[in-house]
């Protein structure tokens, strides 16, 4: 109960760590996760701090696991997931992990720049050798159809005018072939037409089947092309085009035999090349299994030493240099298993001296530490969203626990929704162990971390489902209607009573379209309902009226009581920390703001629900009108709920006014006070020097500790105790503007809470709705076809009703639930 | 574009617009720059750069480091910003965009016009290219032998191409024809920048502006320092300055004129924002250069540009800061690797 309410009490505690042992030690603080680290080094810049250096090696070991893990996911290994977390590798161990990386890393680097330059290779010979299929067809084609070709087939056939020795022999025609981006022929092509003014004749055709681009290793669509020119110059200027477009560029050859020689060649070297490949690539395989075996731990194990080294920088050294000082906060109650601890990082390393530890006292405030289980983590999360309350406040998670998930259900009540989303959350909470859920995407997460929550919240819509008789947007006649309507007609009563009732007959049901029940006609009305609203207001046409005066009134009551709660819960604050002249001169003067107004509103609401009776019903004042004249002062004398009312409700107008200026002027005021007043009055003097001088031996304390630690100056400033400046103008300020906040607050806020009303209108509409709209019109048809309708009918009612009531209601109200937290 | 931007701007390009402004966000502080002047080595640099928003951009190159290698990394993460904003712009910002990226283009094909001329392979200059001004047909720069055949055959379908109108020449390409032409294309391509912004109108009329005119009177002014004592007619000199800036008309015809620095400096004294760039300049050694004071302007407008809402300022003051901080980096890591501690200090801040 106590870690609930309020966080952990939390310690400042100094650990003297031995530096041969430091690391042991922090490896094994690290597994039990007790402590937070202080930064005792603020103000050196990061790669001037001690344990750099091995921070580095921690990165470069990072940098090759980062590698080897890219390489094995390339090469489609599964990793295997060890499911325990190894501990950080002891330090002799470091050195040949270190080595062993590395060596692998090499030998992988190797394997994989042989394996590329081979694929590399064969790339082009397959390049090559489409080209030559495909541009065979080209010089066939321009043979058939260009006259222009025909001059030059004598030339063409020559032996001597290859490619490469046309230079040589200077000779005018010459063929540039290759392939080329598909993305970039047409820019290719007018480029070549542009330099060369026509000189070129290019052919090109498109490769069926895409290839690699050995750059990027991207799969793409390839042409083939085959330029021929005219004249060297021109050549030269081809050449640098095709270099421009990174075309693949090969020698064309120009007899056939050539060809089929180069054909036959390149075939049987892709043949080598392809068994080589094969080969490397079963050795690359086996070293990526071997090294996807331990991968997993040393990853964990590297983040785990680069953690300690990084807690390491922020230790001081003490004059000796033996002895590292790391300053830690740990929750009192666990300080003997910190000492435990170090005893055992320490006798893991063998040393001499025991690594100990003491704790300092300390002004400064604690971090907050509130221990959540699966249960209250999702509510705690809620919490933290508007903020982490400071150390030792009360937490009010573990009101959230209730309150929240009843304000949803006020919101959402509906018992068949409520039911789902209970059965949907039992679903979670039963197979919360089951791995998969802990991995799915976020979404699902979302609703797997607040699975405790929705159970709660599941099951207080049915609560609140139940007492407004609401299920799917029907009413459930658990108990029987405490309403009868046979005791409306004449026939049950004595004669003397009937002439004073107005009775229904005959004549009234056939001429009338809307019948009144009336309440004070006895028999009509037998008493309440059991549990929640009676069924028959389903029935009723004015049944609308009826919630909704019901849920206003409901909601103002539950709002007002849950913001004095809140107040409350203020109260208790003050108490921990001593503040009795805030309970005073903040809390009570809230709580009498806030009751005087509100509380006398609720007190109005639930006076005339006892008071007024179904016969007097039409005598009762409106409760807004009398609310209001309130404020007002008629001058026009109404009959009040109750004698006397008009001398109730001016005192505590009053009690209200006073008190206002008791909030905004009263701490400021008592500061004031206690600063320069303390001269005069003995008792509130002695409990303020006490104070003055507690503080000041601690700073003399921490001031002789830095004598001796010598290198601690520096922190000197940072943890000296910050004697506050008193500054009157901030306080008043501050305590104004809490004070507006607040008295402005408690009108919106009331407002606000009218949202619960709101809302569950909303739903309750929404779901009526999808019932009218789609089940009614399944049965309204007649009994052949309305069979083979309601089935997909029922289905999508089914559908609808948890896409949009479920998922977007329950989202809508949970966000208003938080929002009125 | 209509009046009152407000209404319509973020619908375009709010997205792109607070993209850029948490870039902003990610330049290095002063207590950053501060930190990387101590450091010892280049690794040390590294280390620093980690914790800012650099990242872990130098993660996977091996030790040692080089400068250039620090240099080309960081050019790339800022074309790859670069290339994510223009992917995503809508028109006309992404026109421009396109005019942010010609400077770039008209600086990589000079550069590999005089590769070509001092018979460098392409291969070796294209990594030497700014990344932001690279395109296709660039590489093909070097078959060309006169502007008109450059224009003709290789820059005709490149955004480069506008630029060209007015130096058409039959002239070969020997070094000085090569300067006249990038300083031609450059007073070109400031005026049609200019005049785009200036159509535009609107805020990004009145952040802009300032910014190209200034921009323009600073290539005035260092094309005449630049002409001291070279064969540069005075009459030639006059056409290169572009005439977009503060310094035209009267300006211009000045410096047109002026022949030495002490001259250059008295046509400056007209200009209020010019003559304490001007006086700034020192003899000493420690002294601050006149490239330098220009800097230290250029800076201080693209900063203020930030101030204003609804407009494409923005973009072009995060890339010009941007190359800024780059440069900064560069001269400290040379600074440290080659222990030349003394000057470390000279960096521009960004404020």
């Amino acid at each position: 109960m106590g870690s609930l309410f309020r966080s952990e009490t939390m310690c400042l505690a100094q650990l003297f760590l031995q530096s041969g042992t430091a690391y042991e030690c922090l490896s094994a603080l690290g597994e039990k996760g007790l402590v937070q680290f202080r930064d005792l080094n603020q103000n050196v810049s990061s790669f001037q701090r001690k344990f750099v250096g091995e921070v580095k090696r921690c990165e470069e070991l990072e940098r090759i696991l980062a590698y080897l893990v890219q390489e094995i996911n390339r090469a489609h290994i599964p990793l295997p997931e060890g499911e325990t977390s190894p501990p950080a590798p002891p330090l002799k161990q470091v050195l040949e992990m270190q080595e062993q990386l590395q060596k692998l890393e090499v030998e992988l680097r190797e394997v994989t720049k042989n394996k590329e330059k081979l694929r590399k290779n064969l790339l082009e010979l397959i390049e090559y050798t489409h080209m030559l299929r495909v541009t065979k067809t080209f010089v066939r084609r321009t043979v058939e159809f260009e006259p222009t070709y025909e001059e030059f087939p004598p030339l063409e056939n020559d032996s001597l005018l290859d490619y490469s020795c046309m230079q040589r022999l200077g000779a005018k025609l010459g063929f540039v072939s290759g392939l080329i981006n598909q993305g970039k022929v047409e820019a290719f092509e007018k480029m070549l037409w542009r330099v060369c003014k026509g000189y070129t004749i290019v052919t090109y055709a498109e490769l069926e089947e895409p290839l690699e681009d050995p750059e990027t290793g991207e799969v793409i669509k390839w042409y083939v092309f085959l330029i021929s020119f005219w004249g060297e110059q021109i050549g030269h200027k081809v050449k640098k085009i095709c270099d421009c477009y990174h075309c693949h560029v090969y020698p064309y050859p120009n007899t056939a035999e050539e060809r089929r020689e180069i054909q036959e060649g390149l075939s049987t070297r892709i043949q080598d090349l392809y068994t080589v490949l094969h080969k490397t690539e079963d050795y690359l395989r086996q070293v990526l299994c071997k090294a996807a075996e331990s991968v997993y731990s040393r990853v964990i194990q590297v983040k785990k030493m680069k953690a300690i080294y990084h807690m390491l920088n922020m230790c001081s050294f003490d004059v000796t240099n033996k002895c590292l000082i790391a300053e830690v906060w740990c929750p009192e109650a666990e300080l003997h298993q910190l000492r435990r601890a170090l005893e055992e990082g320490s006798r893991e390393s063998g040393a001499a001296l025991p690594s100990f530890m003491n704790t300092i006292p300390t002004k400064e405030t604690p971090p907050t530490l509130i221990r959540t289980n699966k249960f209250t983590e999702g509510f705690q999360n809620i919490v933290d969203a508007y903020g982490v309350g400071s150390y030792r406040e009360v937490n009010p998670a573990l009101f959230t626990i209730i309150t929240f998930p009843f304000l949803f259900a006020v919101m959402f009540g509906d018992l068949g929704h409520g039911f789902v989303m209970f059965l949907f959350a039992l679903l979670l909470v039963l197979n919360e162990n089951h791995p998969r859920l802990n991995q799915s995407q976020e979404i699902m997460r979302m609703f797997f971390n607040g699975r405790y929550i929705l159970l709660l919240m599941g099951l207080f819509s049915v609560y609140t489902g139940l007492i407004y008789n609401d299920c799917f947007s029907k009413c459930v006649n658990l108990f029987g209607s405490r309403w009868n309507v046979s005791a409306m007609y004449s026939s049950s009563h004595s004669p003397e009573e009937r002439r004073k009732m107005v009775l229904w007959n005959d004549s009234v049901i056939r001429h009338n379209r809307v019948l009144q029940l009336d309440p004070s006609i006895p028999g009509v009305f037998q008493g309440p309902y059991p549990l929640g609203i009676d069924p028959v207001w389903n029935l009723a046409t004015n049944r609308l009226t009826f919630l909704n005066s019901f849920k206003m009134k409901m909601s103002v009551i539950l709002g007002i009581i849950h913001m004095t709660f809140g107040v409350i819960l203020g109260i208790f604050n003050h108490l921990h920390f001593r503040k009795k002249f805030s309970i005073y001169l903040v809390s009570i003067p809230e709580l009498l703001f806030m009751l005087c107004i509100f509380g006398y509103l609720i007190f109005m609401i639930v006076y005339k629900w006892l008071v007024f009776s179904a016969e007097t019903s039409r005598v009762a004042p409106s409760i807004l009108i009398e609310f209001i004249n309130m404020f007002l002062f008629p001058a026009s004398e109404t009959d009040g709920l109750y004698p006397g009312q008009e001398h109730v409700q001016r005192l505590l107008l009053v009690v209200t006014a006073l008190s206002v200026p008791v909030l905004f002027l009263g701490k400021p005021l008592f500061l004031l006070w206690l600063h320069n007043g303390c001269s005069c009055f003995g008792v509130s003097r002695s409990g303020y020097t006490l104070v003055r001088k507690d503080s000041e031996e601690e700073v003399s304390l921490l001031g002789s500790q830095d004598i001796e630690g010598g290198s601690n100056q520096m922190e000197d400033g940072y943890r000296e105790v910050t004697c506050e400046e008193f500054n009157f103008g901030e306080i008043l300020m501050t305590q104004v503007i809490h004070s507006i906040e607040y008295c402005l607050g408690c009108i919106s806020n009331t407002a606000s809470y009218l949202r619960l009303w709101a809302l569950s209108l909303a739903h309750a509409q929404l779901s009526d709705v999808l019932w009218t709209m789609l089940m009614r019109v399944g049965l309204r048809v007649d009994t052949t076809y309305g069979v083979l309708l309601l089935l997909p009918m029922v289905a999508l009612f089914a559908v609808l009703t948890i896409f949009i009531l479920l998922l977007m209601e329950g989202l809508s109200a949970f966000l208003h639930a938080v929002r009125l937290h | 574009m209509l009046e009152g931007a407000e209404l319509c701007f973020n619908v375009d390009h709010g997205y792109l617009e607070g993209l850029v402004r948490g870039c902003k966000a990610g330049l290095l502080t002063q207590q950053d720059y501060v930190n990387l002047v101590q450091c010892e080595t280049l690794e040390d640099l590294k280390i620093h750069l980690q914790t800012t928003d650099y990242g872990n951009f130098l993660a996977n190159q091996t030790s040692p480091l080089a400068v250039s290698t620090i240099d080309t990394e960081m050019r790339k993460k800022l074309c790859r910003e670069f290339e994510y904003f223009r992917n995503h712009s809508l028109e006309p910002l992404s026109t421009f965009f396109t005019y942010m990226t010609c400077s770039y283009m008209i600086d990589n094909v000079i550069l590999l016009m005089n590769g070509a001329l001092q018979k460098k392979s392409v291969k070796e200059m294209l990594v030497k290219c700014h990344p932001l001004g690279r395109f296709t047909e660039m590489e093909a720069v070097n078959i060309a032998e006169t502007p008109s055949d450059l224009f003709n055959a290789i820059l005709v379908e490149t955004p480069l191409a506008p630029f060209f109108q007015d130096c058409m020449s039959e002239n070969t390409l020997d070094e000085l024809n090569i300067e006249i032409l990038r300083n031609k294309l450059y007073k070109s391509y400031i005026e049609a920048f200019y005049k785009f912004c200036k159509n535009h109108g609107d805020v990004t009329a009145e952040i802009m502006c300032p910014i190209l005119e200034f921009e323009a009177d600073r290539r005035a002014f260092i094309i005449t320092l630049n002409s001291f004592g070279t064969e540069l007619s005075k009459e030639d000199r006059e056409t290169l300055y572009p005439t977009c800036g503060k310094l035209y008309p009267e300006g211009l015809r000045l410096l047109a004129q002026a022949e030495d620095f002490e001259q250059m400096k008295r046509v400056a004294d007209h200009y209020g924002v010019y003559k304490p760039l001007f006086e700034a300049v020192g003899d000493g050694s420690g002294a601050k250069t006149l490239e330098d004071m220009f800097y230290e302007r250029e800076v201080q407008m693209n900063v203020l540009a930030f101030n204003r809402q609804f407009h494409y300022g923005v973009f072009y003051a995060y890339t010009k800061l941007k190359e800024q901080e780059m440069r900064n980096v560069v001269w400290i890591a040379e600074c440290i690797s080659q222990r030349h501690r003394a000057k470390i200090n000279s960096y521009i801040p960004i404020l």
